[in-house]
């Protein structure tokens, strides 16, 4: 069993009666679908999305789109990973909307070497708080959800390489903002 | 001796083989700080998928549930829209044509008008209370939502319906839209009679 599938049977472990009942309109089933996966995909919006508020907005919007569509759901798939990918698809509009600044590139043009010499060791939520969005966003796509770089690069309308180069550049900075560069 | 950079770091950790890949192993093989990095690299990983789950501070369900029963009533309302333009048209049809077999059938479909233009004239005055903006208790939002949920199954059933031969579509849209009838009659008791009751 896959750990996707694992993660499901944990969240809702009667995944195939719930989904039946929901696709005949059963609104005590979408709440279950809702209590299930609420806080995985809060997260993961909240891990993307700059405020809570947004977070919050995204969990709605990712809910109301899978209570519209479970319909259209293909069981030979894991129902999280479904839901999953339309939060990440729903954060990332999010992001394309608020058209956020990339406040790590604004802090390093401004202050220039001075942030570096400070060998700055931040706690980790803030050095991810302090990504870019874009960056933030690969990040944890790719390193905790484990998306592929050909898979963000859909979800993004980029190409891989957008991908490749975010997430090393992401990590360049965390690893300077987390005072792990050693001297070679 | 050149370094190797992050993105090879990286993609060193990615399943499946990328161009330079082996030259990069054989590199990381013979350095200590490249091995090093890689180190930091799988640590940093794996602190960043231990940060604790964050949850929402508030219940978003009522919002959403809420949106999803205005979005079924909007569905809805043009599903009614649309049947009721096909059910004319095909009564037009008939007059036009000339009479059919039996008055029996005539019959039938004045009956189903009648039933359509009823439940037209039930929405309407059930939007004018504007629900989806009114709290319920929790009792009476269970029965609207029980009603809701029939009144979307009964017209599914009459989407259904309309792919049926003439005389059997006919009864069977007769006894749908009777009943369609019936639980928007109960809908708009729900609402009417709770809003009544309090004052709105």
């Amino acid at each position: 069993m896959t750990g996707i599938r694992v993660m499901e049977s944990y969240l809702l472990a009667n995944a195939e009666s719930v989904v039946a009942r929901a696709r005949a309109g059963d609104e005590g089933a979408l709440e279950e679908l809702y209590r299930a996966f609420e806080a995985p995909v809060y997260n993961l919006a909240r891990r993307i999305c700059r405020t809570t508020e947004d977070a919050e907005d995204v969990l709605q919007e990712t809910f109301f789109e899978v209570c519209r569509s479970i319909g259209r759901y293909r069981e030979e798939g894991s129902l999280w990973g479904w839901v999953r990918t339309i939060a990440a698809s729903k954060a990332l509009m999010r992001l394309r909307r608020n058209k956020y600044r990339d406040t790590d590139e604004l802090v390093e043009e401004v202050v220039g070497h001075r942030r570096e010499d400070m060998a700055l060791r931040m706690d980790l939520e803030a050095a991810l708080e302090r990504l870019s969005e874009t960056s933030r966003a690969v990040v944890w796509l790719h390193d905790v959800e484990g998306y592929t770089h050909e898979e963000i690069a859909g979800m993004m309308g980029k190409t891989p390489s957008f991908s490749k180069s975010q997430l090393a550049r992401a990590h360049q900075r965390l690893r300077r903002w987390l005072g792990e560069e050693v001297e070679v | 001796m050149t370094h190797l950079t992050m993105e090879t770091l990286l993609s060193l950790r990615e399943a499946g083989l990328e161009p330079g890949d082996a030259s990069a192993r054989d590199h990381l093989e013979h350095c200590v700080a490249c091995r090093g990095e890689l180190d930091r690299l799988h640590q940093r990983v794996a602190r960043i998928k231990a940060l604790p789950a964050l949850r929402p501070g508030r219940d978003r369900w009522p919002q959403t549930s809420a949106r999803l029963r205005a979005d079924r009533r909007a569905h809805r309302q043009r599903v009614a829209g649309l049947i009721g333009l096909a059910a004319a048209a095909s009564i037009a049809v008939a007059v036009l044509v000339g009479p059919r077999p039996g008055a029996v059938a005539a019959a039938g479909e004045q009956e189903i008008q009648a039933a359509m233009q009823r439940s037209q004239a039930l929405e309407s005055a059930l939007s004018q209370y504007h629900p989806e903006e009114r709290m319920l208790d929790g009792r009476t939002a269970g029965i609207a939502q029980e009603l809701e949920d029939r009144i979307a199954r009964v017209d599914r059933e009459l989407e259904m319906a309309e792919l049926l031969e003439r005389q059997p579509r006919d009864d069977q849209l007769l006894k749908l839209w009777r009943e369609r009838v019936g639980l928007l009659d109960a809908l708009v008791d729900v609402h009417v009679t709770r809003a009544s009751n309090v004052g709105l």
